[in-house]
This record gives structure tokens, sequence and C-alpha cells, in this order.
């Protein structure tokens, strides 16, 4: 195969086109002299290839340096921004909620964590690191392919079934036919240059991809579609059955109830309810006072604070009635376990309620204690709120005794009071500080 | 095509002159021949669809333990509080650091101009990706609630909460999901001239299509190969860097707590070189066979095995120093809770995990500084798997005993893994060698077109012609 | 191997000086001049813990480059590199400056009750150094410093008058001889310069401890020997010699090497940093609590900036590292930033407790560092400088150096 050849390919099927001249070399020093030769000739619209990145061979074509470092960086220095701005927004700030056309999801939530900075710039580093690797990594990847122009699934020279080698163990040099310069000169250039055969690759006219290659594509791009809508269905989709509990844990087991008469023969008599022990008091034989224990008297609401119960009188101090003693109880308790919604004025303003609020979650804001609706309601009522909530509110009654139940109905009642208050309800000697500017 | 086997010991340096690469003589057209005649041939050495079968079945019992787990909760493992995380954990960090010798190979020894990486790079990186795959495979099971794995993810909740960014558990998803996306980007990236050469091989139709498409219309431009290399090189300084952190952030799992035993600042490049040495141990484990069953010989030569051990010799060290620096500080410190916990390791319950993994990592590999060992193979695979053995029991180690053992004694507890575990265990390495197996049929085992680059001068010109298509 | 570059032929390169280097005297004489002056005189008020307090900077500072620069020649050797070999004399020649260093710890040794607080422990750590007193004890003390020179001069030495023996006769069995060496060379080394970071500069808080502190102080040993590595080659080749033979790939190298120290520091510095921060445990925290307090949080600051955002920022790309203008400006900035570590890790005092209070403010900064960084840097050079005159350049037989003569970077 060391006399050159010229051969013409004979074509069958559909019509062609000569579109590149394709010289085939033996070796790599070979092409990179031919290389030399064909750039010295002025030839602007060819190429060289070979079967792994020959040395020197950049020099020879005069291939400038590519820009893709250039464009790795900005990939990275966007990484970064991603990185600093991705954790600082949804970590350590809470603007979102200033700004009301941001989605709730994407507002962000600043919460200590570990006792640290809500901005904690060393544990923010590794994922910061590792957005600006994984996006200059992509620029790497995919701004090699965009700069190369691949894929490219079709390319007339791959249709010379000589230039197959390419990817073994020869070396080619293309030359458009399209290249200003190209002229019959430029087959006696390259055999003179030492090129073992010279070929001309054609073109196909108006070539396409097969139709079922295009179809094959627009299906999986909906099919890829699919979670997505499903997803952003599920979000706006109000649904009245419960979710698919797939996986039951421990939430429906088979257990025994009182009201089925069930057998069990664990036990000699065979009942599953058990009868009470000789000598033990059950859970409602204290609760028989229905006024101390459901803020009710008869089927009313009771309306006074049932001070004759001697728990009530303890945390009173002894007294029978209600107290200062009592007050300051009272306003303990609330501070701790009403005030992050009701507010510390119990206007209804605390913070958990104006945070829901502001992020529209679906939550019903608790009412001012001067609600008209509320000032009316009798304390018994007001007893039951806290022990079986009411509306969003969950029920209190298992993270609050009772006593202290009593104690906050007390001081939310003075809230009320202390609302409608004028300056004649302070005391006189005290006025004047209520008066002077701080 | 005739190679002639030359019995030439490549190991052997004379300074001066740098031994070859490639044996057997083999020109530009016989690397090619070497390599693709595996994926082309319509049949496969028994000993694969042995391993194919076992490793299938293996799989298979990760699948049916994983729907177990699924079904049951966590309960059907040992773990127990203060031992919460057991076998799941200790798999993950093991798997983790499996794959850190591919990209040390492809990555950091390219960078050090180092061309024997070139016999091993592209079945080192496949290991990497289908060890990274096993690995994430843990975390997402051993939540319990299986179904809530994307928890794991920057995603927020329905109260708009996002995850929390300080913790060392949200880093790793970042660590460990960049690192699986850029090794596979680098792989593929590497695997794209060698796909265009079995296209332009291809014999059938499908084969045709199949690596056409995959290949992207590749022909070997050299302003291709231009913008390819610098994209390679760049990757390659990016993946340095990335696989130091993948592992020093799976050590700040555990550094960043306070728990005696794993608060200690030297846990990260301690992690990172025992990744790359219980990598590297695979590595030359899988080697071993492959280049016996695929007649890869004249590429994955007596020399790269060589180089091999002395990189598993040198990490072992480091390991060592690290065990030992450890211990030192630990009574140093005069922290009691510190001392006790490495007391503990060496003498407690657990002392024969500790001393497995101290002669495995530290005594076995130093029969590596004899030529003889590192140039043997049955040597070889006994090391490589005993080492596999030992850092797998490192990250035993450091998980069960710290946990089992922390400040306060009445809350101490055993640990030991039920049989899901084990199986869970035993399915993650039939996952691995499956994929593995795919991998070495279909996909050219050993980087052609880099080869060829390394071949001696005299080889470069293309063959007399003998070997039309 | 194929090389396209072109190869010259050593034996046509100046590759020594024709006789001493005049700098060496000077750097000798101004050397003994200003330490001398500052023990004597001890300007500014200073007292001897004071003066050995800036010795012990300047010493450990060119400690670090001795012993960059015989890791650089250790690794050479065990990789069997082709491409240093043209500046690997060089780095011998650094490195064998091992027996001058072996004297000047002299002073930190016979003065070490003014350095070194586990000496004459305090109220507060005396429970701690008592634990320690087994590994902190002054027999002990005087015998590891003993061990450390032993072994480092031994290394720097022998590897150096090998390399000289095969400059005489051209032996490459010498090359693979030193290959093998090399390996066990390193384990050597490896233990030394890590128990010598805890003796030298963690004892220094002696109730402080991290595991990594050997590898930290490492990385800045290897990024200091490597620039200094660097501008010696300058240095040579601006006296005209071996002018061919170093080019601007072996300098890229260099570059290459000193960026990923960069980087490598980095990486153990923040391993160190954040694991302590995280999980702020008080017997650890104080340490960078001391130096995070007053004006001390402007040396971290300027510590994080220097050594790791700006150099990483400015010789990230590959041009600024094959130009020797900006690699001087590279390797000069990193021994700045070496210095700085090494101040940064010496200097703060013990205890937060005045710094917290805003009352400890100031950098202790003193004219007596000056002294001796000029002290003893002039006598490291006047050796360096003449040891560098009295033999070739370069390993002119050695069997890789036609390698390295060829080399290119791609």
């Amino acid at each position: 195969m060391s006399a050159s050849t010229v051969t013409q390919k004979s074509t069958a099927g559909p019509a062609t086109a000569p579109h590149t001249l394709v010289a085939e070399f033996a070796s790599a020093d070979a092409l990179v002299r031919a290389c030399e030769q064909v750039r010295n000739a002025g030839y602007t619209r060819w190429d060289a290839h070979s079967p792994y990145p020959v040395h020197g061979i950049d020099r020879a074509i005069g291939i400038r340096a590519t820009r893709l470092p250039v464009l790795i960086f900005l990939c990275g220095a966007t990484g970064t921004t991603i990185g600093v701005l991705l954790q600082w927004w949804t970590n350590a700030v809470n603007a979102g909620v200033q700004f009301p056309w941001v989605p709730t999801f994407l507002q962000g939530y600043n919460f200590i964590i570990s006792g640290k900075p809500y901005w904690s710039f060393p544990a923010n580093i590794p994922v910061i690191f590792e957005l600006t690797i994984l996006l200059s990594a992509f620029g790497a990847f995919f701004g090699m392919l965009a700069l190369n122009g691949l894929p490219q699934h079709y390319n007339p020279l791959l249709r010379l079934d000589r230039f197959r080698r390419v990817t073994d163990d020869r070396f080619f040099i293309s030359i458009g036919l399209d290249d200003p310069k190209y002229g019959s000169a430029t087959r006696r250039l390259l055999e003179g240059a030492g090129a073992a055969a010279v070929e001309i690759a054609d073109d196909v006219k108006e070539s396409a991809p097969p139709r079922w290659f295009l179809r094959a594509h627009v299906m999986l791009a909906c099919f890829l579609l699919i979670p997505l809508a499903v997803i952003a269905y599920m979000r706006v989709d109000k649904q009245s059955q419960p979710r698919i509990h797939i996986v039951q844990d421990m939430d429906n087991q088979e257990r025994y109830t009182a009201g089925k008469q069930m057998a069990n023969d664990v036990f000699a008599d065979g009942r599953s309810a058990r009868p009470k022990i000789a000598g033990t008091l059950a859970r409602e034989d204290f609760t028989q006072d229905p006024h101390y224990y459901q803020g009710r008297v008869g089927d009313q609401w009771a309306t006074g604070i049932p001070m004759y119960h001697p728990e009530l009188q303890r945390l009173a101090g002894g007294a029978a009635e209600v107290n200062e003693q009592l007050m300051r109880r009272g306003r303990d308790r609330y501070a701790i376990f009403c005030s992050h919604c009701h507010g510390l004025d119990g206007a209804g303003a605390g913070r958990v309620a104006t945070y829901v609020v502001q992020r529209e979650i679906g939550f019903v804001p608790p009412k001012s204690y001067a609600d008209p609706d509320v000032l009316v309601r009798p304390v018994g009522h007001l007893f039951n709120t806290i022990t079986n909530g009411i509306r969003t509110m969950a029920p209190h009654g298992d993270q609050i005794p009772v006593a202290d139940r009593w104690a906050i109905v007390a001081y939310v009642k003075a809230l009320q009071r202390a609302q409608a208050a004028t300056i004649e309800d302070v005391p006189t000697e005290q006025r004047s500080r209520m008066t002077q500017p701080k | 095509m005739a190679s002639i086997v030359h019995d030439r010991d490549n190991t052997i340096e004379t300074p001066g002159r740098r031994a070859p690469l490639v044996t057997g003589g083999h020109d530009l057209h016989g690397v090619t021949e070497v390599v693709c005649r595996v994926a082309e041939s319509r049949s496969a050495p028994g000993a694969w669809y042995l391993t194919m079968g076992v490793s299938a079945a293996l799989l298979a019992a990760l699948g049916a333990m994983i729907g177990y787990l699924f079904f049951e909760g966590v309960g059907v493992w040992g773990l127990n509080n203060p031992v919460g995380w057991g076998f799941d954990i200790t798999n993950f960090v093991f798997w983790v650091g499996i794959g850190h010798a591919g990209t040390l190979i492809s990555a950091i020894l390219y960078l050090f101009r180092q061309k024997w990486r070139t016999g091993i790079n592209r079945f080192a990186e496949a290991m990497t990706i289908f060890a990274v795959m096993c690995a994430g495979l843990f975390p997402g099971i051993h939540i319990g609630r299986v179904w809530l794995a994307f928890y794991l993810f920057p995603l927020p909740n329905q109260m708009a909460m996002w995850p929390n960014f300080r913790s060392p558990l949200l880093w790793d998803v970042f660590a460990v999901g960049t690192y699986f996306t850029v090794s596979l980007l680098f792989w593929y990236m590497g695997l794209i001239p060698d796909l265009a050469t079995l296209r332009d091989r291809a014999k059938t139709k499908l084969s045709a299509f199949l690596y056409g498409l995959f290949s992207m219309g590749w022909t070997g431009s050299a302003r291709h190969w231009h913008r390819y290399e610098r994209a390679y090189l760049i990757l390659a300084a990016l993946s340095t860097p990335l696989v130091l952190s993948v592992h020093s952030v799976v050590s700040f799992d555990f550094a960043t707590s306070v728990l005696p035993g794993w608060h200690t600042t030297i846990f990260p490049p301690y992690f990172v070189a025992g990744a790359i040495f219980s990598g590297f141990a695979m590595v030359v484990m899988l080697a071993i066979p492959c280049r016996a069953l695929f007649g890869l010989k004249d590429l994955i030569t007596l020399r790269h095995l060589d180089n091999m051990n002395k990189v598993i010799l040198a990490t072992g060290l480091m390991v060592g120093y690290a065990y030992t620096t450890e211990f030192f500080v630990a009574w140093y410190s005069g922290s009691a809770w510190e001392l006790f916990a490495f007391k503990a390791r060496a003498m407690g319950p657990w002392w024969w995990s500790y001393w497995i993994m101290f002669s495995c990592n530290v005594f076995v590999p130093q029969i590596f500084w004899f030529r003889w060992a590192r140039t043997s193979i049955p040597v070889m695979l006994v090391v490589s798997v005993l080492v596999n053995v030992g850092m797998w029991f490192e990250r035993f180690v450091i998980i069960v005993t710290s946990l089992s053992t922390d400040f306060l004694p009445s809350a101490w507890d055993t640990y030991w893994p039920t049989w899901v575990e084990a199986w869970t265990m035993a399915g993650s390495f039939g996952l691995f060698f499956f994929m593995f197996g795919l991998f070495c049929k279909f996909l050219p085992m050993v980087a052609i077109s880099e080869v060829k680059a390394v071949l001696p001068h005299d080889a470069h010109a293309g063959g007399a012609g003998g070997h039309g298509h | 191997m194929a090389s396209h570059g072109h190869t010259i032929d050593i034996f046509s390169e100046t590759r020594r000086f024709e006789r001493t280097c005049p700098s060496a005297l000077i750097a000798a004489v101004i050397g003994v001049a200003a330490l001398a002056a500052g023990f004597v005189m001890k300007p500014g008020g200073a007292d001897l813990r004071q003066f050995m307090n800036s010795y012990l900077l300047a010493y450990l500072f060119v400690l670090s480059i001795s012993l960059g620069c015989l890791f650089f020649v250790l690794i050479q050797h065990v990789v069997a590199a082709g491409w240093s070999v043209v500046v690997r004399r060089l780095a011998e020649q650094i490195a064998g400056a091992m027996p001058l260093m072996a004297l000047l710890v002299i002073p930190i040794v016979v003065f070490r009750t003014e350095l070194y607080p586990w000496l004459n422990p305090t109220d507060e750590m005396k429970h701690l150094v008592e634990h320690k007193r087994p590994y902190l004890n002054d027999t002990f003390f005087i015998i590891r410093v003993a061990a450390y020179f032993a072994v480092w001069t031994l290394l720097s030495r022998g590897f150096l008058s090998a390399s000289l023996r095969q400059d005489a006769n051209g032996d490459a069995a010498i090359s693979t001889r030193l290959r093998t060496l090399a390996a066990p060379s390193l384990i050597l080394y490896g233990v030394t310069v890590s128990f010598a970071a805890v003796d030298f500069m963690k004892a220094l808080s002696p109730m402080w401890f991290s595991t990594i502190f050997g590898v930290y102080w490492f990385a800045g040993c290897a990024l200091s020997g490597f620039g200094f590595l660097a501008l010696v080659a300058m240095w040579v080749q601006g006296s005209g010699k071996l002018t061919r033979a170093i080019t601007k790939e072996h300098y890229h190298d260099l570059g290459k090497l000193m960026f990923a120290f960069v980087v490598f520091w980095t990486y153990i510095a923040f391993s160190q940093y954040m694991l302590i921060w995280y999980a702020n445990i008080p017997e650890e925290t104080r340490w960078y609590l001391v130096r995070q307090s007053g004006d001390w949080w402007q040396v971290s600051l300027a510590l994080l900036l220097g050594h790791f955002c700006i150099p990483f920022v400015l010789f990230i790309s590959r041009h600024p590292k094959r130009s020797k203008a900006t690699l001087f400006i590279f390797a000069v900035w990193v021994l700045l930033m070496h210095w700085l570590d090494l101040f940064y890790l010496t200097r703060p005092p013990e205890a937060p407790e005045g710094l917290l209070a805003g009352t400890g403010g100031g950098i202790p900064l003193h004219l007596l560092d000056a002294l001796c960084i000029v002290g003893v840097g002039g006598l490291f050079w006047a050796w360096v400088a003449s040891a560098l005159a009295r033999h070739s350049l370069v390993p002119e037989r050695d069997p890789w150096l036609k390698e390295s003569l060829a080399f290119e970077n791609y």
C-alpha cells in the first residue's frame, strides 16, 4: 500500500456529492510533516485525524489555544456563587418572607442547630467546594463537546471505509472541497507530502436522521416529563382522601378493644377487658368534678374559677380567691405555652403565628383576646379550649396540669381586661410613669 | 495478528532508560486488537459466566434484603442505641474508599505524568463508578424509612424548611453526588475515542448503532483532540481536590462529633490515604483475573502491578502513621476518655477486629518491600484481599467501638450484625461484580488511545498494511 | 518515552562557579553580626525570652526550607523522576545545610526554659504536664532533638555525597541504590518531622493537642522548600550558570508543586480548623480562640487570604507559572506566607484571657524578629552559597539527566 492510489468511491443508493478530500498517512511523523505543508500552502478548511493525540500537531496545523479554561473558570465561579447563595438564603437568613412574590418553598428559614451561628462559614465550605467542582466539571465536559460540535452523528468522512482506520492505526488529513484554495494542486500536494492514499468522501444530499430516531427522542422527552407533571399536580391538588399508607409501622396494629368484648387466652377468665383490681382507683375517679376538670357546670360552661379546689388554692399560696400569686403563675405558664402563637399581649401576633401567616402555610391565625367573640366566652370555655384545642390550636391538656390551665385562664382574663384598660385603671401613684416619655 | 510475547521483565528499570509499558512488541493495530477482541468476541471465558452467575445471585439477595428491610424496618438489623451505625455505614465508607483508587489513577497519576496509568485507568475508573453506586446504596437504606430518602437532598419540606447545610451528612450528599457525577463524566469522556474504535470495527448493525451513538461522531480530529486534552487535564486537576474532599467529608461525619475515637484532626488525610490504600488493593485484585482471562497481560504488565503494590505499601505506611499518631495523641492529650477509647479498641471486646485491621493494613503490606513479593501474582492476590479485609475492619472498628462505649457507661451496649446485614453486604459485592463483569465484556477495558500515545516511538507508525478489514 | 524536545549537551553549559561565591562571605558576616547584636544589645527593651521567641521563629523558618528541600530530594529519588534532575543538586545543597541547622539549634536547647512552658508549668497546666512527663521531660527532649538532627544530617549529607560521587564516577548503580534507600528514608523523615513539630511548636502550648499537627508543618516545609528552590534556581541562572539547562518547563513544574502545596496546606489547615471549630471542645478550641481574639484575628485573616485565596486565584493558570518574573513573585510570596504561618503558630500567648478582655491587643512583632531572620538566614545562605560554589551545580552524570534536559510539559 506504499504506492499512492487514487480511487473514486463508487456510490449506490441515495444521491451523493463529493464533499471532502481525504489523504491517508502511515505514521504520526508523516502526518505532522504533511500538516506543515498544508498549512504553509494556506489552506483553511482542513483538519488532521489520528488514533491518539499526536504531539506537536497543534503547532503543525496552527491550532490556537482553546478558550475552554476560561469557560471552565466561569462555570466554577458560578458554582461557588450558587453554593454561597443557596446556603445563605435557605439556612442563614429569613429574608424571603419580605418578598411576597417568592414562592413559599423558596423563602428559606433561618434556624439554629447544634449551637452554630445561622451563617457558619466553615461548615458551609464543603458544599461550596463541591458545587464549584461540579459545575467546573460540567463546564469541562459539556464545554469540550460544544466547542467540538459534538455529538455529530453524521459525518461524510465516516462513509469512507478507508477512514475507519483513523481510530485504529492510520493518520489522515481531510480538506474540504469548499476550501478556497482547493484545486487540482491539492491532490498533488498531499501525494507529494507522502500520502499513502487519497480519496474523496461523498456527502449524502439532504441527509436527515431516521424518523424512528426522532420519534424515540420525542417519546423519551415526554416520558421524562411525567414525574415533573405528577409533582406539579400533587402540589396544587386538594384531596379529601388520606394518602396511601404503604408502610404501616405501628399505626394500625392488631389490638384488643374494650367495646368488642374480645377473648384473650392470656388470662384465666378469658376476658380481654380486665376488671378493676381491688384497692385501686381509676383515672375517672379523680375527675368526678366537672367544674374543675372540664370547666362545665351542668350543661353550661362554668363562669367562675373553681378556687374551692385545694390544688388551685395551693397555687394561690393557700388563698381561696384569685390573687397576685396565682396570676404570676398564670403569666409564667402563659409565656411558656401560649405566647409563641398568641403573643405576650394576647393580640394573636406571636412569633410562630406571624411567621406562618407570612408564609401562607394554611394556618388559621389565633384571634386576639380582645376580639368581641372571645370577650364574651365564659372561663369554662377558655379552659376547655386550652385542654382540647380549637381549630388549628392543638390540645394542651397533656402538657399543662389542670390547676395551671386555670391559672392561665385567670391570666387570659387579665389580658382581656388590660386590652380595654384606661389610665384610670392604673394606680394613682404610678400614673405619672405612664405618661412620662422614656 | 502475530504478537510475539516477550519474556522481558519490565519491572526492572535501568537508570536512564524507561522500561516499556507495553510488552509483546505491539504496534498501534496490535493494541486495538488486544483490547477490542474482548468486546467483539461472541463468547466469554467460562470464569466470566461463573462470576456473573454468582454475582447475579448475590444481587438478587441484595434486592431481597432491601425488600425485607423495606417492609419490616431497620429492626431487622442489629442496630441499637447507642450503636446506631453498624454494617450499613461501615459498608458505605468501605465502598466509597474503594472508589478512590480509580480517581487517583485517572487524575492524580495523570498530573504526575505517571504514564503507566494508561494500562489500568479505564477499568479502575469503572471500578470507581460501581463502588460509588454500592456506597450510595447504604445511606439510602440505612435511614429506615426508605421512601423518605429524598430528605437527603437539598429540598424544602412542607414547612418550607430546607435541610441543615451545617450538617456533615448533607455535605456527604454533595460530596458523593459530585464525585459520582464527575467520575462518570471523566470515565465517559475517556471512553469516547475508544467507543469510536469499536464503532469503526463493528460487525453488526446493532453494535454499530450503539457504539456510534455513544462515540458521538468522534473522528480523531486534531482540533477535537486539542480541546479534548485540555478538558481532560482540567478534569484531572478538578478530580484531584475532589477525591481528597470526598473521603475528607466522609471522615467529617465522624470527626465533627465529640465522640472519643471519632473526634481527631488527622481524620481527613488519614481517611483519604486509607481509601487509596484499599482502592489500589481492589484494583490489583481485579486486574489479576482480568489480565489473565481477557489476554491483557501485554497491556497490564507486571510493571503496572509492581507500581500499584508500591502505592499499596506507601499508603499502608501512611495509614500506620495515622494509627500510631492517634494512639500517641490520645495519650498525649491527657483526656481520659480519648485514651480509654483507644485502649478499648486494642484490648476491649472488639480487640480481634482491631488487630485484624492493624495486621492486615500495617504488617501485611510490609512484604512489598521485597521485589519478589511485588512481582509474585499469588502474593499480591493474597495481600490485596487481606488489605481489603483490613480496611473494612478499620471502618468497623472506628464506627462500632466508639459508638458502643461513649461517655456514659450506663448507656454502653454491644452490637452484633444480623443475617440480613450480612447478606446485604454480600449483595453489595454482587452488585459491584455484576456491573464490573458487564463492563469487562462490553466496553474497552483498557484505554486504547491512551496506551497508543505511550507506545515506544518506533511502534507509532501504522502497521505495514497486512491487516485489512 | 518519546521526546520531541531539543536536548542540549550539559557539558557545554557553565555548571560551576569559578571561585567561592562572594555573597557567602558577606552573608556570614552579616548573619553573625545580626545575631550577636540581637543577643547582646536586645533592642527595644527586649529580654532573653523575646530574643528566644524571635530566634525560634527565624530558626524554624530556615529549618523548614531545608527540610522541604530534603523532602524534594527524597521524593524525586523514590519515584525515579526524570524532569527534576537539573534542579536536584540545588535542593541537595540546600538540604545539605543540616549540620549548620544542628549547630544553630543549640541556643534553643540551651535556653529551652525561656520557650517551653512545660519546663515551668503554671498551676493551670501542672496536672496535664505531669501526665505528659514521660514524653515532655528534659532528658528525653534533648535526646529527641539530637536524634532529629542525626537523622536529617545523615539523610541530607548521605544523598548529597552519593550524588557527588556519581559526578565523579558516573556510576548508574548509585541512582538505583539511592532509589532503594529513599523509601525507608522517607519513613524516617516523616516520623522525625512529625515529632519535631510536636517538640518545637506544639509543646509551646502544652495543654493543646491535634493529631494532624505534624502533617501541617510538613505541608509548610515542602511549600517553603520548593519556593526557595525556585529562587535559588533563578539566582544560579542569574549568575550565568545553567542558563540553558533549566528551562521554563522546569520552573513550570516547580510552580505546579508550589501551587499544589498551597492547596495541600489549605486542606490540612482547614481540616484542623474545621474539626476543632465544629466540635467546640474547650481544651482544643482555646488554641484557636487565642488566634482569633484581639488583633490576632487579623493575622488569621491574613493567613487565610495570603496563604490561600490570593495565590490560588493568581497562580491557578499555567501562564504565571511559566514566566520567571511571576514565578519569582509566587516564590517570594509563599516564603513570606510560610513565615507568617510560623509566626501564627509560635507567637500567640498561651491563654486567651487578656485577648478576650480586649486588653492584649497588638501583634507582638519585634525588631528582634528582623534581626534574627537576617542572622539565621545569613548564616544559612553563607552555607548554601559556598556549598553550591564548591561543586557542580547539576548532577552532571546522572543517568536521568538527559530526560530532564529534554523535558517538556504537555
